[in-house]
């Protein structure tokens, strides 16, 4: 039952997008690691992860995205979070994922703010 | 669980690998949606029954392939609870709740944030052990927070 994501990378002026297609899980890791290398190596200060509505993410997804905004914040990268429903803007904020990430609701929004 | 409730009840006996919390997740919002419990709730619900699931699994059931997860659910007096046994002998050590700011700051390890979903989450959360089951998290979630 392993689940894989399909990650595209678009740029936007300064900002790199990793469009993230599938759930969020311990599964994510390598997936996630290798876009993240990917945005990286476009030289990218700005990352936006934009996340599937809808998608399931569960305990061991949120890891992931921690380890993600670890390396940012070593990286003094700035990283912003889009498509995530209300339940997980809670959770994010409970979990504390919001004080090292910006959540917006779309991307033209996102795209705005980080590029202020 | 009471007998006079028997009718309020559903249980779901699930194999000890992570994905199948899917089907107890799925189970609990029909589950909640039936007594007309809000949105935010039932997605409270599902992101607790997926984490006592997951936790069954990993922790109380070690992985191992022919342990087996029961999730039971009770609805009573405007609120559901929640029991997810496993085979194992329960938490000696719970993880004290992250600090997120540590994990990114000191490279510090991750876990524990199962526990601290569910605890936030829930409005009442008991560890037991029970001698004919095993480790058993029950869990009371209110139609309202």
């Amino acid at each position: 039952m392993q689940n894989k994501n399909e990650i595209a990378l678009e740029k936007q002026g300064a900002v790199v997008i990793l469009k993230i297609q599938g759930d969020i899980t311990s599964f994510s890791e390598p997936f996630l690691n290798q876009a993240y290398k990917n945005a990286n190596d476009q030289g990218t200060q700005k990352i936006l992860l934009d996340l599937e509505e809808g998608a399931y993410i569960n305990s061991g997804g949120i890891a992931v995205l921690i380890q993600i905004l670890a390396q940012t914040k070593k990286n003094n990268q700035q990283i912003s979070i889009t498509g995530l429903s209300d339940h997980f803007k809670k959770i994010f904020n409970m979990v504390g994922i919001t004080k090292f990430a910006d959540i917006h609701n779309d991307v033209p929004g996102a795209i705005a703010a980080m590029s202020k | 669980m009471s007998e006079n409730h028997a009718d309020r009840t559903v249980e779901i006996i699930l194999t000890n690998q992570i994905g199948y919390e899917r089907i107890a997740m799925a189970c609990s919002a029909s589950f909640a949606e039936m007594f007309g419990f809000p949105k935010d709730r039932i997605e409270d619900l599902k992101t607790i029954v997926a984490e006592a699931s997951i936790n069954a699994m990993q922790h109380g059931n070690k992985g191992r392939r022919d342990a087996k997860v029961t999730v039971s659910m009770i609805h009573r007096d405007d609120t559901i609870r929640v029991w997810v046994t496993d085979q194992g002998n329960g938490i000696k050590n719970r993880p004290p709740s992250p600090d997120i700011e540590k994990i990114i700051e000191s490279d510090e390890a991750l876990s524990g944030f199962g526990l601290f979903l569910i605890e936030q989450l829930a409005d009442q959360v008991e560890y037991k052990e029970n001698a004919e089951k095993g480790h058993v998290v029950e869990i009371a979630l209110k139609m309202k927070a």
